[in-house]
């Protein structure tokens, strides 16, 4: 028995296609930032001499812990690279809760209600760690 | 559209699907509680005490790795079986090795975090 599978091509584009690449699209950004953002701090780990978990303790929570790196352009892609995993996990969450809301609740009206509460609440929480982590 | 199943919750969780609706079922609460802690990521960031205090709650932690990571493990299984469509005669076993992975990264990461809260 073969695996059935539809080309790409074939596909069209339908809201639900646009919203599954979208999801696979943040899947993969998460997976390349974590992984970039392991190595990054590996990497300045050992060329500033700060501890590899202080650096990431740092760089999620700006304002709990002293910055380690010290130099300016190190703490702005660090910064920058915690802002993006913040903005790609939340995009991939929306839509995650929405999907499983979607397929508990059938009322049309509760639907819309809870895609707009829940997408106003990720622009909102999006807005709130992009500002706190940037001005920390 | 709305759907017309109806299936009531009883019946969904007695719904033999094996091993791939189990993966299937704790991937939905995995992504639920990945929900969660960024709700409570964001609030401490924020400067909530009582959040910081959820943050470093061994409890919620355990909660979070349990179900977060394998949230992570399936996702990544699932993007590989998209990409590689081909595999899916294999899901089965696939899924087995999923497990495996999962129990040994869940495993250490538990280990790491027990030791550090009860380890003195």
């Amino acid at each position: 028995m073969t695996p059935r599978t539809l080309p790409i091509k074939k596909r069209g584009f339908s809201f639900e296609v646009f919203m599954w690449a979208f999801t696979r699209f943040t899947v993969f950004a998460m997976y390349g930032l974590i992984l970039a953002g392991i190595f990054g701090a590996l990497i300045v780990s050992s060329k500033t001499g700060a501890g590899f978990g202080d650096i990431l303790y740092w760089a999620f929570f700006p304002t709990l812990a002293e910055n380690p790196l010290g130099q300016i352009g190190m703490t702005v892609l660090a910064k920058l690279m915690v802002i993006s995993l913040t903005l790609v996990a939340c995009g991939h969450g929306v839509h995650g809760v929405l999907e499983i809301w979607d397929d508990y609740v059938t009322n049309e009206g509760a639907r819309r209600w809870a895609r707009n509460i829940v997408i106003t609440y990720a622009v909102a929480a999006s807005i709130i760690a992009v500002y706190v982590i940037l001005s920390a | 559209m709305g759907s017309n199943r109806n299936i009531s919750l009883p019946a969904g969780i007695m719904y033999k699907g094996g091993p791939a609706f189990l993966t299937y079922m704790l991937h939905r609460v995995g992504g639920a509680t990945l929900f969660i802690f960024f709700t409570v990521y964001v609030l401490s960031l924020l400067g909530l005490g009582s959040m910081r205090a959820l943050m470093n709650n061994w409890l919620f932690l355990t909660f979070i790795l349990i179900f977060g990571l394998f949230h992570v493990i399936n996702g990544l299984r699932i993007s590989i079986l998209d990409l590689w469509p081909k595999l899916m005669l294999h899901y089965r076993s696939i899924i087995q090795v999923e497990w495996i992975v999962y129990a040994a990264v869940a495993g250490c990461a538990l280990f790491l975090l027990f030791t550090r809260t009860f380890g003195g």
